[in-house]
């Protein structure tokens, strides 16, 4: 349970978030009564304190920063979940002694004095979770990408504006300083208007090692790990990890990296809200092993009114190679996929797109002129949450934003299940003229674990 | 389309005569279960990548290959499976897709495996209209496969999937009522005296909180 003599000070949260956003500190009214000294809450002048729900992978990233952060008196630490033991083993000496440990990540939503959640669980669990948690009054960090399915997004959507809490999405790309650099250029038309964004990156790994289904090991409970998907058995080809490669799960590279690189495109395009009218995928299935996400893939999403067209190329040496950077400018260290605008008068070209950035250089040295456009810079993708949290604020990648984008890459892949075009309807939130297609916009989830 | 490229690619190497009429379904068939269980692992990944070309005539035999001892086997003749199905539930493809139902629904009877079965009740979700409704809500009662034939009938849109449902709930062991309310829920019904199991914790970890040093 809550470590009340551990618990830092909600007074010095919010002054270091409104300091890190660089601006007037309003009224927290985003933080709900019932999280500011309401009846078995702490009081006003506690920090705001976190939980980490899946604490293996990116999850142990955040743990090990928001440890940082409570060293640095911005947070409390107070729980961490895992389906796994080993994992949460772990955890809990990176979080220290304060934290309690969870398998079930439902006793951290009951516990009042927890403000908020961050999620880093299997792409499947992210809405369920997230979900949950705004219906619990948490704000929530939840990695990308944001939905499996079309129908998730919806929930999400509405349970974050239902219960007013502020999310954000792990597309950390929007808040890197070389993507700011990019947004400017492109909303100063340095390049003329942009009708084109082709993105391109490697393949996704066939399994060429495929295993026979097993019994799960001991530390890890399968049937919470599965959670909302249909009961299968375990595979040591389908857990931590290689989940990304299994359509119904991680969704591919499209539906991994695809929610950072096309992240950065409908944020420097100005067209969070909006959404493709046709999408067209090909490409081509692993022929054996449990994984079954397209290995090369191509996708064409047509955008009208204003008129543009986003892709998504996925191929051996589908970019160009990194340009060399300067001594002492930060290396290219993810080369292999990025995506090339195109504008009426130029082109500008980028690799990375996550918490890896990396912006050609002409774009990056351009020198605004006098009266030059700014666009916002994000104090950094937690920061940014925190701010959210205080102000009310949108956050850089608010659920509405990261839903759009996760449609595109299910979109994407549920053309390239279909082998057929797709039409959109983004007013209606709808595939049309498909029955197939539109039924699988959803998944019912298995009980209890559902929206 | 890729697909369709690979399709017409494939169709020459087994004969594409025997693709093309319906006199030739049979060796179509015939060919692409001899393909499927064939030792050549990229005969295999082409023919079930290309299954589509043949039709709904080959989700039976098919579904023979499912239970197999053939990890590859088996999981070649799923996905052979679903490129049918996925072919068959285009627009404009509805007799095709009717076809395709009229094969599935046999698949559904008790004496079919488990793992057949399970398919077979996704695949309805995807192409199935009120014809499927009644053998679906059959499996309610089937404690292996409650769980999927709910999530189709979920997923079935009209009023006959709905009926279900709600028929469903009375007699439906405790237990299961809280998953068949969800799916009322989820179908826009109010469901006030069945609570909701969602938000309840129930797993126990015995992982300690780590010790002061």
């Amino acid at each position: 349970m809550a470590n009340p003599n551990d618990r830092m000070r909600r007074r010095t949260f919010l002054k270091t978030a409104g300091v890190a956003a660089g601006g007037a500190i309003g009224f927290p009214h985003i933080i709900r009564s019932a999280a500011l000294g309401a009846t078995g809450r702490p009081g006003a002048n506690d920090r705001l304190v976190t939980a980490h729900i899946g604490v293996g992978g990116m999850g142990g990233g955040h743990l090990r920063d928001m440890v940082g952060r409570m060293g640095r008196g911005e947070v409390s630490v107070a729980a961490v979940c895992d389906a796994d033991e080993n994992q949460l083993t772990k955890a809990s000496k990176i979080a220290g002694p304060q934290a309690d440990v969870y398998r079930d990540y439902r006793y951290i939503l009951e516990r009042k004095d927890i403000d908020a959640v961050v999620i880093a669980t299997p792409d499947h669990w992210h809405a369920v979770q997230m979900v949950h948690a705004a219906e619990c009054g948490k704000h929530v960090y939840v990695e990308k990408p944001a939905c499996c399915t079309i129908e998730e997004g919806k929930a999400m959507v509405k349970a974050a504006k239902e219960n007013r809490v502020a999310v954000q999405v792990g597309s950390q790309g929007r808040s890197e300083h070389e993507a700011y650099l990019a947004h400017r250029y492109l909303a100063n038309e340095v390049i003329g208007k942009v009708n084109r964004v082709d993105c391109f990156h490697y393949p996704s790994p066939a399994d060429n090692n495929p295993a026979p289904d097993c019994d799960p090991p001991p530390e890890l409970d399968w049937d919470l790990w599965l959670g909302p998907l249909p009961w299968r058995p375990y595979n040591p080809r389908y857990c931590h990890g290689t989940f990304r490669w299994i359509l119904e799960s991680g969704g591919g590279q499209i539906r991994d990296r695809g929610a950072h690189v096309m992240s950065c495109a409908m944020w420097w395009m100005g067209a969070d809200g909006t959404g493709p009218v046709t999408i067209e995928a090909s490409g081509s299935a692993p022929t054996k092993g449990l994984w079954d996400s397209a290995v090369e893939m191509d996708v064409v999403y047509t955008f009208k009114n204003p008129d543009w067209v986003l892709t998504w190329s996925q191929h051996p040496d589908a970019g160009p190679p990194p340009e060399t950077r300067r001594e002492g400018e930060p290396e290219i260290s993810r080369p292999g996929y990025g995506a090339i605008y195109h504008g009426t008068s130029g082109t500008m070209l980028h690799w990375g797109g996550d918490g890896g950035t990396w912006l050609e250089r002409k774009a990056r040295e351009w020198v605004p002129p006098a009266g030059a456009k700014d666009v916002y810079k994000s104090p950094g993708h937690m920061e940014d949450w925190f701010m959210g949290i205080k102000t009310g604020k949108k956050t850089i990648m608010n659920i509405e934003a990261a839903v759009g984008v996760s449609n595109l890459c299910v979109l994407g892949n549920i053309s390239f299940i279909l082998g057929r075009p797709i039409h959109w309807d983004q007013a209606r939130q709808e595939i049309v003229g498909d029955e197939q297609a539109r039924r699988m916009m959803s998944r019912p989830q298995r009980a209890p674990y559902h929206l | 389309m890729t697909i369709g490229k690979e399709a017409a690619v494939w169709a020459s190497t087994v004969g594409a005569g025997a693709l093309a009429a319906q006199a030739g379904q049979t060796a179509a068939v015939q060919d692409l279960i001899k393909f499927i269980t064939g030792e050549d692992e990229t005969v295999r990944g082409k023919a079930w990548l290309n299954a589509h070309a043949v039709g709904p005539g080959a989700i039976a035999p098919l579904a023979a290959l499912l239970s197999g001892q053939e990890q590859e086997v088996s999981r070649a003749a799923r996905r052979a499976m679903w490129r049918i199905v996925r072919d068959a539930g285009r627009p404009g493809a509805d007799a095709l897709r009717q076809q395709a139902v009229g094969e599935l629904l046999p698949l559904l009877a008790d004496g079919q495996p488990r793992a057949v079965r399970y398919e077979v009740v996704w695949m309805l979700s995807e192409l199935g209209g009120d014809e499927c409704v009644a053998p679906l809500a059959k499996l309610l009662a089937a404690p292996d496969l409650r769980e999927d034939a709910r999530a189709a009938l979920q997923r079935i849109p009209g009023d006959r999937s709905l009926a279900a449902l709600r028929d469903a709930l009375p007699a439906a062991p405790a237990d299961y009522k809280p998953a068949l309310a969800a799916s009322l829920r989820a179908r826009g019904v109010q469901v006030s005296d069945v609570p909701d199991a969602k938000l309840v914790p129930t797993k126990q970890t015995k992982v300690k909180p780590a010790q002061p040093e």
